[in-house]
């Protein structure tokens, strides 16, 4: 190679080893001892909710079986809590008492200190010593026909059972025992089931079992005639009882 | 230039120890948390068994539950019917004895009546008819008496 030639070669490794230094590798940083990243403290609830105490929902826990010891008789029907010591029921299921006998899905005993029952309507509610376990809240509206619901009760005095249907549709009275119109459903129904809440699927009471039909059809006082009841104080009187 | 190339030589040395060094630490780190995650998995997978057999257990629980309250309501309703089949029984044995105790006296009565008039002319007949009189009386309280008892047999 002639004197030039190295000389330019010997340029060529001077500029390559300059301009390389712009893209030498960096020394590493150092390792980190952990790499789990800091946890946000989970905000703790401020209520619990619709948890239950005891695993029950609320549908199951606002039930009330009402035993009616009578004057040589002695009849079941179905419930459910509207306050702490407030349950709603059919007239039918408390009228002619000697007694009322109140008990829980759980089994415990719940004194009744007074009965009342509408006059317009296939209603009662019952006054309670000791606080119901549950009360839920009553629906603004009356359900639509087609939608679903739910009754918790004690058909036939037995366990305490929930079914479903729909709603079908409004109807008279077939009864005349309640003024205006009742609601017509599909959910099964037994003699016992009387007083039982009826559900819409956000848990709220749309309406009360009052009778059922050969079909299997189960009527249902609604939920607007038991608040036009509720709110008028008038419209229930002490429940007639038997001596 | 010599110098130069040795300096850089050195460098890239040095720098690939440290890299190796690094990456030797980052796989110790990396297996150390492999290691917790492995634990840590194989206590989920510990806890989620535990809280299907606790699952499990409260819904049998649930079921025993509702079970012995519909036993106990039932046992009352027995109970309560049983009461008022004994209450109209004592009702109904209290008014046969009535009934009887008010029947043997209109026929001790009556029988004593009877004597009376089989010997009329020794009293008085306003004695015999005041006689005949409580007869009737007590003779009327069994007619009552018999009327409750079978008001109580048709309750």
């Amino acid at each position: 190679m002639t004197r030039p030639g190295l000389r330019a070669l010997s340029g060529l490794a001077l500029l390559a080893s300059v301009t390389g230094c712009a893209v030498l590798p960096a020394m590493p940083a150092p390792v980190p001892s952990s790499v789990i990243p800091n946890r946000a403290p989970a905000p703790a609830p401020t209520s619990s909710g619709n948890l239950s105490p005891d695993g029950f929902d609320a549908a199951q826990r606002m039930a009330v079986r009402i035993r009616n010891i009578g004057c040589g008789s002695v009849s079941t029907g179905s419930g459910f809590a509207i306050d702490a010591n407030t349950l709603v029921t059919n007239r039918h299921v408390v009228a002619d008492s000697s007694a009322l006998q109140l008990s829980t899905y759980d089994g415990r005993d719940v004194g009744a200190t007074a009965a009342s029952t509408a006059g317009l309507a296939d209603l009662a509610i019952v006054r309670t010593a000791e606080p119901l376990p549950a009360a839920p809240e009553l629906a603004d509206a009356d359900p639509a026909t087609g939608d679903a619901v739910t009754v918790v009760g004690y058909p036939l005095g037995q366990r305490l059972t929930i079914t479903t249907g729909s709603v079908l549709g409004a109807t008279t009275d077939p009864l005349n025992v309640n003024l205006g119109e009742v609601l017509v459903t599909d959910a099964p129904v037994e003699p016992g089931s009387s007083g039982s809440a009826v559900l819409d699927t956000d848990g709220r009471v749309v309406g009360v079992v009052y009778a059922k039909d050969a079909e299997g059809h189960s009527f249902v006082v609604p939920v607007s005639t038991l608040r036009a009841m509720l709110d008028d104080e008038s419209a229930f009187t002490a429940a007639p009882t038997c001596t | 230039m010599l110098v130069v190339s040795g300096l850089l030589t050195a460098y890239l040395i040095r720098t690939t120890t440290a890299w190796q060094r690094t990456s030797a630490e980052w796989e110790d780190l990396a297996r150390t948390h492999g290691t917790e995650l492995a634990q840590v998995q194989t206590d989920l997978e510990a806890a989620q068994a535990e809280l299907t057999d606790t699952q499990t257990q409260l819904a049998a629980a649930q079921q025993r539950i509702t079970e012995l309250a519909d036993e106990k309501a039932r046992l009352g309703d027995t109970s309560a019917s049983q009461q008022q089949l004994a209450d109209y029984q004592a009702r109904v044995s209290q008014a046969a004895g009535q009934v009887a105790t008010a029947l043997a006296n209109c026929i001790d009565g009556q029988q004593r009546l009877i004597g009376y008039l089989r010997d009329a002319d020794q009293y008085d007949p306003s004695d015999l008819q005041r006689f005949a009189t409580d007869v009737d009386r007590v003779c009327g309280a069994a007619t009552d008496a018999n009327a409750a008892l079978q008001r109580e047999l048709d309750r």
